[in-house]
């Protein structure tokens, strides 16, 4: 916040309106700081539930092999949904935003902000439920949902840098995504995926060309969780400036 | 005084529409001004240009002295309401509510409240399921309670019944007078924002075709009542705007009557009335021939 702030509800410089453009999108906080937690939480408990029963029928967790309920991706679908948030951030908040007189720069950098913030709340949280689920011998059922597979062996801290990686990547590959739409709609999206699609199978012609599939496999199995997530982070920050150089010239337009 | 908003040369094509042709005008700070027309003709592409939101494809527009385009300190005085305003999904009447002092400075708490209950806004509903006239009640409370210094108010009680709609004349009136300031209003409904206006800016197809003062606009013309032969004997050689016919009944609207005239026309047994800025309007912007001529 700048030295300028006349009170807490006035935001005169450029941080103080991004904060607004933050707690914009926060100003009903149910659908993304209440909302996963509890499907999350409903998720999580289904499995349980499951295991559970699995467990009964077997008579105890020693008749289980020792790694029968450690892979499990439920957790991802957080990453999913925060890509959707992403993606209606862009479109329905840029325009409302608009109309409240916010500038497109001030509205991409508090919505950054937000992108980021949510991302650390939500990394940091599921961090501690899986240092609990670690420190429980995985509930008591040997189970693995917070840090599943790739994840079960890895320090908490790796697991944390994998969840932030993956959350900010989401959000900001979907506001990339949703800045296409909003500035060229339809056309632009046809275009995108031709593009993508294009990149994808050229990619892959490289790839069986060069006869490098295996170097690519021994790359993507040689190189530890925590260095993977550290090469999410171009790509995130190329995904955040083409959606800023995008949302700067777009149009709240129906 | 100053131009508060300042457009020269300005048109905005999408495509091959022009949605604003070569419009010039300006505002002075202070007073409630119409930007007026028919549906289509650009109203809410001006105010769009006005507030930064649409890039001119050429031409200059500044509020403030300034272009409003991405400027955060001239914007921030700045309300702009439009009956297509998006709010996100999860928004309820109350979450539009608590986010606009974030972004109105002079955002008037009490004020809104009273709104609130004046208009009988819910504000436990999400937005989207709200009918048409409950989705304007919001924004009227936004655009009055916001205070801003340059309002625009783009068809703002689309949906709101005549009891609501003079609800929000009065009030606008009654706000407008202990915190003066710059309004903007759009609309169709002419005759009934009519005594509003100060300044009025009528756009047709793009163009500014009427720019004048309110008073002295409704001054420009004139309607004569009486029988026709005598209604077309005294309409021969003057400027008609429009003419009606009904069995021996005549009526024309003619533009700039001298006092003479007026004492020719009532020795004439000829009932003359002061024009609706309404009946001006449409005179300009709405004849048959212009239709054809634009086909």
């Amino acid at each position: 916040m700048s030295a300028t702030d006349i009170s807490p509800s006035r935001a005169d410089g450029a941080a103080g309106r991004a904060w607004s453009v933050v707690r914009m999108h926060v100003a009903n906080p149910v659908p993304t700081l209440v909302f996963p937690w509890v499907i999350t939480l409903a998720i999580f408990g289904i499995n349980v539930a499951i295991w559970s029963m699995v467990v009964s029928a077997a008579g105890g967790v020693e008749n289980l092999e020792a790694d029968a309920f450690q892979y499990n991706g439920g957790i991802s679908w957080i990453v999913v949904f925060m890509m959707i948030t992403a993606v209606q951030a862009m479109n329905q908040a840029f325009r409302f935003a608009l109309g409240f007189s916010v500038t497109r720069h001030d509205f991409f950098i508090g919505s950054a902000s937000y992108f980021v913030l949510l991302s650390l709340v939500y990394s940091a949280g599921l961090t501690v439920i899986a240092g609990v689920e670690r420190a429980t011998d995985g509930w008591g059922l040997r189970a693995a949902f917070f840090a599943p597979w790739g994840l079960v062996d890895q320090p908490l801290g790796t697991v944390g840098l994998v969840y932030l990686a993956a959350l900010l990547l989401a959000f900001f590959l979907g506001a990339a995504v949703a800045s296409v739409w909003v500035r060229w709609k339809t056309y632009g999206l046809y275009s995108f995926f031709l593009g993508v699609a294009v990149v994808v199978v050229g990619g892959l012609w490289v790839v069986t060309t060069t006869n490098s599939w295996a170097d690519l496999w021994s790359f993507l199995t040689s190189t530890s969780p925590a260095a993977l997530a550290g090469w999410t982070a171009p790509v995130t920050v190329l995904c955040g400036v083409i959606g800023y150089l995008f949302m700067r010239r777009a149009t709240p337009r129906a | 005084m100053t131009a508060i908003v300042e457009v020269e040369g300005v048109s905005k094509r999408f495509g091959k529409v022009r949605a604003v042709d070569d419009a010039t005008f300006s505002l002075e700070g202070g007073g409630i001004h119409g930007l007026l027309g028919r549906n289509g003709a650009g109203k809410t592409t001006m105010m769009q240009l006005l507030t930064g939101q649409e890039f001119a494809t050429s031409g200059h527009v500044r509020i403030f002295g300034e272009t409003p385009v991405e400027n955060a300190p001239a914007l921030r005085r700045v309300c702009f309401i439009k009956e297509s305003q998006v709010y996100p999904d999860a928004f309820k009447g109350k979450h539009v509510l608590r986010a606009a002092p974030w972004f109105f400075d002079r955002w008037d708490a009490a004020f809104a409240e009273r709104l609130v209950r004046i208009f009988d806004a819910p504000l436990d509903r999400p937005m989207k399921k709200m009918s048409r006239g409950q989705r304007s009640a919001i924004g009227v409370i936004v655009g009055l309670a916001s205070r801003a210094e340059l309002t625009f108010l783009d068809e703002p009680y689309a949906g709101l019944d005549a009891v609501a709609r003079q609800r929000f004349y009065d009030l606008l009136l009654e706000d407008y007078t202990s915190h003066p300031r710059t309004v903007v209003l759009s609309t169709h409904l002419i005759d009934e924002a009519a005594n509003l206006l100060q300044r009025v800016l009528v756009i047709d197809d793009g163009r500014i075709v009427i720019d004048a003062d309110a008073d002295e606009l409704r001054a420009t013309a004139t309607t004569l009542v009486g029988r026709a032969p005598d209604v077309e004997a005294f309409a021969v050689g003057r400027e008609v705007l429009d003419r009606t016919n009904l069995g021996g009944i005549a009526s024309v609207t003619v533009a700039g009557l001298s006092d003479d005239d007026r004492r020719a026309a009532a020795s004439a047994g000829l009932e003359a009335s002061p024009v609706s800025l309404q009946g001006l309007v449409v005179s300009r912007t709405g004849r048959a021939d212009r239709e054809e001529q634009n086909a």
